[in-house]
């Protein structure tokens, strides 16, 4: 009973990670119709925004977070401008959106390696918040890591002021309209450049929140980005555009893949996924939470 | 004036004349080992370490062979850590740079296929830190002629791993987390399993990932439930660093214990205190008084702590020039039989090599990890 609560809880931790870098995936997929497959490389260098404003610049920790996640937003929207928009404007087919993100992709990790070396780099300890720092709490046998607490905390808090922000102000609502119709909504006056803008920086800021926490709880290294394949599935699994849909994704495939590790054999844990990845695209394409293909965010 | 640009005339004419002469009076020594990829860290280290030797070397006037001088010359080239991109390196190494002798690689997946590049070319090779049993005899059981070692093997690593948890720790019930697409950790981890249930211990649960993983909390959960008294990591040091971190969030208490892939000088820095008061074995004591020379002039050369391959390519290469110097020759038969007979003292002990081109009874090292220091704790020879 003690491991199946221990493997929930481990379950939890890494799905409310997953969480926070699928909604990124979800949210651009549901104005553009395409997997951003560099979301994984603006994650990694949140990550590293945040491990070297707080080392190399010595900024206190929240501001190194912050740092972080403005500085993976204005990537991603860099790397909009400078990547999709061409694209856009071009009227180019999917694909080719699709193509120029892994390449960007490739490019940036590349870039990393190249500059700041495939070395894993830890956060020093001493810099971070307590909150923050390895260690357990004990409650019988059970042991809940205090960064695990802190991120699911995180996630959560992200999570729903990017639910409430879609549903109650103006600019979300812009951006529902955005996704349920780009046309109509450009007709009824709603300039869809900036809300895809909005987007990607909203994205991107959770990206670096994302890359942080990850970067925190295990380590920053280059080939980070290929690690986020995970949270795309599990976006796909809730239902892609569906911010919901990324969340219950999220726990549900990290709840399974510990599971099967924990109970059947790590060697089957990414049979299970990518099985239920396949399955869930033959049974149900639109995921879970998924309405019809006109019907997201 | 007038004197001094002749005397730089007439040094710059003897230097020129030296470079002339130099072409034929040079021993060519093959090195290769990754510098980019995932442990360009160790094979960094050994590139250092070879440059560094043959320097000193040179400065010392070149090696004597036969009565003649020579001076050494390292032909280095990366091989990414990758097989393929090894065989590639040999094949130069061999057939076009036309080295007298080869150093490392370092890993076995890259000495393995080698192996036959080297014994068609009759050229030796000393690998430095390539453990696994089938770098130096094949799997029909036939020794390759020209493929040597300047470490121990997994077998004796596992055996002594085992010994030490029984008999030095007094540990009964072990646990085993191994990565399962690696040989060396398999490797390891099975030799360790068949010596410690031979000295009557029990391995309560063995579990793995693959390698690349991060998340490790799944598997350890399984061994908390198994609550064995200690715990055989058979990995390198990253991941070690993230299994013992995750561990401890566990609340598992155990000791750890692995194996030559942890010791680096990244790994506590990586996994912070998580690793306080556990156990490695070592191919020698880094911090000891043995490895005080070179890791000084290491330090002094390269501000930089010496890795683990520094000591171990330092001995594959002292092996090499051994040989060269025995044999009275630098034909690949001659030096190949010369390493047969190697008896010397390294850096990281005693090298006798035996009938199957393995150093017999080296002395393995118990390390303990207490605050930022490896700690020497003990030392065992063969205990067959």
């Amino acid at each position: 009973m003690t491991q199946f609560l221990q493997q929930l809880i481990n379950g939890l931790s890494i799905g409310s990670i997953y969480a926070l870098m699928a909604v990124g995936y979800s949210l651009v997929y549901s104005i553009m119709n395409f997997s951003n497959f560099a979301h994984g490389s603006v994650i990694m260098l949140g990550a590293y925004f945040g491990f070297f404003s707080l080392t190399t610049l010595g900024m206190p920790f929240g501001i190194a977070f912050f740092i972080a996640a403005c500085g993976a937003g204005f990537v991603a929207v860099t790397l909009e401008r400078l990547a999709y928009k061409p694209l856009r404007d071009r009227r180019a087919p999917f694909l080719y959106f699709i193509i120029t993100a892994m390449g960007a992709s490739i490019l940036i990790d590349n870039g990393v390696i190249a500059t700041i070396g495939p070395t894993p780099k830890t956060f020093p300890p001493e810099l971070l918040p307590s909150y923050l720092q390895s260690g357990s709490i004990q409650i019988g046998t059970l042991g809940i890591g205090r960064v695990d607490i802190a991120m699911f905390v995180i996630t959560a808090v992200c999570l729903v002021a990017l639910i409430l922000f879609i549903d109650f102000t103006k600019m979300g609502k812009a951006i529902q309209a955005t996704a349920y119709n780009m046309k109509a909504s450009a007709l009824m006056g709603i300039n869809p450049n900036f809300v895809i803008i909005l987007v990607f920086a909203i994205g991107g800021a959770l990206a670096g929140v994302a890359g942080v926490l990850y970067g925190v709880k295990y380590q920053v290294f280059p080939q980070m980005s290929s690690i986020t394949l995970k949270s795309f599935i599990a976006a796909v699994f809730g239902g892609l555009g569906s911010l919901p849909g990324a969340l219950l994704g999220s726990l549900l495939l990290a709840l399974i893949e510990t599971f099967v590790s924990g109970y059947i054999s790590t060697q089957l844990r990414d049979i299970f996924a990518f099985f239920i990845l396949i399955a869930m695209l033959v049974i149900r394409p639109a995921g879970i939470m998924g309405k019809s293909a006109e019907d997201k965010a | 004036m007038r004197a001094l640009v002749c005397i730089v005339l007439v040094v710059a004419l003897a230097l020129v004349g030296c470079g002339g002469a130099q072409k034929s009076d040079t021993i060519k020594i093959g090195w290769l080992g990754p510098q980019t990829g995932d442990s360009a860290l160790w094979g960094q280290a050994e590139y250092n370490t070879v440059k560094m030797m043959a320097d000193d070397y040179n400065t010392a006037g070149g090696i004597d062979v036969g009565g003649k001088k020579y001076k050494v010359e390292i032909v280095a080239y990366d091989d990414k850590g990758d097989s393929t991109e090894a065989v590639n390196v040999a094949k130069r190494l061999t057939s076009q740079d036309k080295v007298v002798a080869v150093v490392g690689p370092q890993g076995s997946g890259e000495a393995i296929p080698i192996a036959p590049i080297m014994n068609d070319a009759k050229i030796p090779c000393v690998a430095s830190t390539a453990t696994n049993p089938k770098v130096t005899v094949t799997e029909n059981g036939t020794v390759n002629p020209y493929m040597f070692r300047a470490c121990f093997t997994d077998p004796y690593q596992g055996k002594v791993a085992a010994y030490a948890a029984y008999e030095k720790l007094g540990k009964r019930k072990a646990a085993i987390f191994m990565t399962i697409d690696d040989p060396y950790s398999t490797g390891l981890a099975q030799y360790f399993k068949e010596s410690f249930e031979k000295l009557g211990g029990k391995v309560v649960e063995q579990v793995s990932y693959t390698s690349g993983e991060k998340e490790f909390r799944a598997p350890l959960t399984k061994i908390k439930a198994a609550n064995p008294d200690i715990i055989f990591i058979p990995a390198y040091y990253n991941d070690v660093a993230l299994a013992s971190k995750q561990a401890r969030d566990l609340g598992i208490k155990q000791v750890l214990l692995g194996g030559d892939g942890w010791p680096s000088d990244n790994l506590v820095q990586l996994a912070g205190n998580s690793l306080e008061g556990c156990f490695f074995i070592n191919h020698l004591d880094m911090d000891g008084d043995a490895a005080k020379p070179m890791r000084d002039e290491y330090m002094a050369k390269y501000q930089k702590k010496a890795e683990l391959n520094s000591y171990m390519v330092h001995d594959s290469l002292l092996m090499v020039i051994d040989a060269i110097q025995r044999a009275k020759s630098l034909k690949g038969e001659d030096i190949q039989k010369a390493l047969t007979s190697t008896d010397l003292e390294g850096i990281t002990g005693h090298i006798k090599i035996g009938p199957q081109n393995d150093p017999v009874g080296k002395t393995a090292w118990l390390i303990k990890i207490v605050g930022p220091d490896m700690k020497f704790q003990d030392k065992f020879a063969a205990a067959d």
